[in-house]
């Protein structure tokens, strides 16, 4: 039987605190955003529905997309996102992605689908298919901006992907509470993306290891 | 005597004129009425058939337009749900909206070639169509032959305001080089949301109007529209044109005039125009479907009718005049014949009345004269019997002269009575008597008699029946009833033979009372019948027998004043007997009219 070397247990010692000073060393942001009043009831199951009304599109319930605004470095790669078709509705109905993501739109129904976006930031039309297209039909976001995604054959089908510069975003829960973490220090722009037409901002200074509370009024 | 005036010849003549004058003016000025009427009825049908054609070419029209309008409804509610529309027109993505559409298009309308031809404007049997975005601009497509070439003026026109939730139907005017003046009918059909029911857009087609076919007026009918002062009427120049404009500019100008209709003169020919606005309400300019009628011919058709009306009219006016002139010549005849007859009967009538008086003077002056006679005759009557009376008073007179004189009494008496009848006789021929109507009764006056009859000396030794109902009442004046009695009474008696009989008998018949009078004696001759009746006729009775002939006369005369009768019912060897008619007394009817002798 043997015992791990001392220099071993310093190692992981001295990974603990590092990994400590780092946590220590990052941000925390927490807040309310003030959301806009909700045309319905909450419904349980937390379904969110994009609504476009008057030229804005937003989701009902109201939720916000909080995200820090700022030039950060480019990841070399990023992890893979999925935008599922449920039941004839986009799971989730609002993604918030870092600019080049890859999304997978997987079909879960019985039924074909047929995703395409006419948006600006990212147009695309993936044709019909079924569940069992393989390789799941993806597409790569790499230009800032919403995208509207549709499905030609269910005109009621809508989906939302907020594509961000930066790594930082969260989305708040349906009172509009947030919290993001992980934030490093520095001279930021805090923004609440509302709906199409409405994102709020405010400056922040984060510095290391502290937890801000910032709400949107 | 009145001589006979002459008959007004003078008035006749003016008469006659006068009735013909009067039928010639009711007939012409009828003749005149009902051809202002034809006339005017015959205008006001004219232009009521050609309303009535245009209004049904109206209607062709509008159903034409309702069928359209409900299949592009429809299409733009199928559209409206095309997840593509949408995410164009509201992911900000226009320039994908017409290649959309026409994808879509070709989609709904089955035919996916794809062929240069068939652009969606063709799949729709329109000559363009462009989108309209919420705020009502035009959303110009990047390719043309995606939706139709338009000038960029003619898309402007196309614009507007905020999309209203109705179609709307305009008309655009194009002046094309190549196909030349065309009006295009245009609609607006909204696209409505399909989550939120607002309206997102609007799709504005065009195509070529629905023609109005002039059919029945011969072909003759010239239809076409006018827009914003454009009047879109191929068939006529463009001078002609403009001075039509002119007019539909001054008539639209009056406030609520959709629909009208004027007659208008284009180059010489008169011609009525029907105009009534195609798309009232609409947001689009308005345009109005224009018709126009030449009514050359249908005034022809009136001045040749007018002609034929007149020579009509001339016509019954002429044998207007004749008719009346013979009518009025028959009619006037018994009124000329009437009006000499009537003076003829005028003078006849004199002349009678003349006479009759002269007549009625004359009985008056004889009845008078012998009613003075008869009142002068009593006096000296009376003074002789008084005297008479005196002398047999005397106690110095024989025998012999004492019977004398008793004979002379009883003349005076015999003249007395016939001066009483005389009397009376002439009262009645002068019409002076006149009975006072009561009930008599009958059957007291008979037993009155009887009673005096009983009381007398009878030589004669008679047998007297009677068979009369108690008081049996009559109408009559009791005087003169008891005269008609007692002479009829007195004949039977004195006219009796010895030994004879005498029977009354009254019944009643009716409303008559019957008295039958009968004696034995000798019959009265046939021939003699017949005149017993008249005055101082005595048949051939003895000369023993008292009388004066008055009697039977009187009696008649007066049964007829109480408006009853006397007459010989029957004469012969055995029996003579006489029926008296008079009328019952009736309680509460008391007959008295005057007495016609």
């Amino acid at each position: 039987m043997s015992f791990p070397r001392p220099t071993r247990v310093l190692d992981c010692f001295f990974f603990v605190v590092l990994l400590a000073r780092i946590s220590f060393a990052q941000a925390t942001l927490e807040g309310h955003v003030a959301l806009p009043k909700s045309r319905f009831v909450p419904v349980m199951n937390q379904r969110y529905e994009v609504v476009t009304k008057g030229g804005v599109i937003s989701v009902n319930p109201p939720i916000a997309v909080v995200y820090l605004d700022g030039s950060f470095p480019k990841p070399s790669s990023l992890p893979v996102r999925q935008m599922a078709q449920k039941d004839l509705a986009f799971v989730p109905m609002l993604l918030p992605v870092q600019a080049g993501t890859k999304v997978e739109f997987p079909n879960f129904d019985n039924t074909y689908h047929n995703i395409f976006s006419y948006s600006a930031a990212k147009r695309f039309d993936l044709g019909r298919y079924r569940s069992d297209e393989r390789p799941i039909p993806s597409q790569i976001f790499d230009v800032a901006g919403l995208v509207t995604l549709r499905c030609d054959i269910h005109e009621h089908m809508r989906g939302l992907i907020l594509v961000l510069d930066t790594p930082y975003f969260v989305l708040s829960d349906a009172e509009g509470n947030y919290r993001l973490g992980g934030l490093p220090a520095g001279h930021y722009t805090l923004k609440a993306w509302l709906d199409s037409k409405t994102t709020r901002e405010r400056p922040v200074d984060l510095e290391s290891g502290a937890t801000l509370h910032l709400d949107f009024p | 005597m009145i001589s006979l005036p002459k008959p007004r010849e003078s008035r006749l003549p003016g008469f006659r004129t006068k009735l013909l004058v009067a039928m010639m003016l009711v007939v012409s000025g009828v003749t005149a009425l009902g051809l202002l009427f034809a006339q005017h009825k015959m205008a006001a049908d004219v232009k009521h058939g050609l309303q009535l054609e245009f209004q049904s070419q109206l209607d062709a029209l509008h159903v034409a337009q309702e069928v359209r309008y409900a299949a592009l409804a429809e299409l733009s509610r199928t559209l409206a749900r095309k997840s593509r529309i949408h995410a164009a027109l509201e992911d900000d993505a226009l320039d994908l909206l017409y290649p959309s559409a026409r994808d879509e298009l070709l989609d709904l309308m089955g035919s996916g070639d794809g062929s240069p031809s068939g652009t969606t404007g063709q799949v729709l049997h329109a000559r363009f169509y462009r989108f309209l975005d919420a705020h009502g601009r035009v959303i110009s497509p990047q390719e043309a032959k995606d939706a139709g070439k338009l000038a960029p003026e003619e898309e402007r026109q196309l614009a507007l305001g905020p999309v209203p939730d109705k179609p709307q139907v305009g008309y655009l005017w194009r002046n094309d080089r190549t196909s030349g003046e065309t009006i295009d009918e245009i609609i607006a059909m909204p696209i409505f949301s399909s989550e939120t029911g607002e309206v997102i857009a609007a799709l504005v087609l065009g195509f070529k109007p629905v023609e109005l076919s002039g059919s029945r007026a011969g072909g003759e009918m010239k239809s076409g529209l006018c827009l914003q002062g454009h009047l879109h009427l191929p068939p006529f120049p463009g001078s002609d044109r403009a001075a039509i404009a002119r007019e539909l500019a001054r008539a639209m100008a009056a406030p609520n005039q959709n629909e009208n209709s004027f007659v208008v003169g284009v180059g010489d020919a008169p011609h009525l125009l029907f105009y009534k606005q195609l798309n009232p309400g609409s947001l689009f300019p308005p345009a109005n479907e224009v018709c126009l009628f030449p009514l050359a011919d249908s005034l022809a058709r009136q001045q040749m009718l007018l002609w034929e009306f007149v020579a009509a009219g001339a016509l019954l006016l002429l044998g207007a005049f004749f008719a009346s002139n013979f009518i009025a010549a028959r009619l006037s005849a018994p009124v000329e014949k009437l009006a000499v007859d009537s003076e003829e009967n005028r003078a006849q009538r004199k002349r009678a009345e003349t006479a009759l008086q002269l007549t009625s003077e004359e009985l008056q002056r004889s009845a008078r004269f012998s009613a003075d006679a008869s009142h002068q005759l009593k006096t000296p009557v009376t003074v002789l019997r008084a005297g008479l009376e005196e002398l047999m008073a005397g106690e110095k007179l024989t025998p012999a002269a004492q019977e004398e004189i008793s004979t002379l009494v009883h003349q005076t008496l015999r003249l007395t009575n016939l001066i009483e009848d005389l009397l009376l006789l002439s009262r009645m021929d002068a019409g002076r008597l006149r009975l006072e109507f009561n009930p008599v009764n009958l059957t007291q006056l008979i037993e009155g008699w009887l009673d005096d009859f009983s009381a007398r000396p009878d030589d004669l030794g008679l047998k007297i029946e009677t068979d009369i109902p108690a008081a049996l009442g009559i109408a009559g004046e009791k005087r003169y009833t008891s005269i008609i009695l007692q002479n009829l009474l007195e004949n039977a008696r004195k006219y009796n033979c010895a030994g004879g009989r005498l029977r009354i008998a009254a019944r009643t018949e009716g409303h008559w009372a019957i008295l039958t009078v009968g004696n034995t004696g000798r019959a009265i001759p046939p021939a003699a019948q017949a005149h017993i009746f008249e005055r101082f006729h005595r048949g051939s009775a003895g000369e023993n027998v008292p009388g004066h002939g008055l009697g039977l006369n009187l009696a008649r005369e007066l049964a007829r004043l109480h408006r009853g009768d006397v007459r010989l019912t029957r004469s012969d060897d055995a029996w003579t007997e006489f029926e008296v008619r008079l009328r019952l007394a009736q309680p509460g009817v008391t007959p008295s009219l005057p007495a016609t002798a």
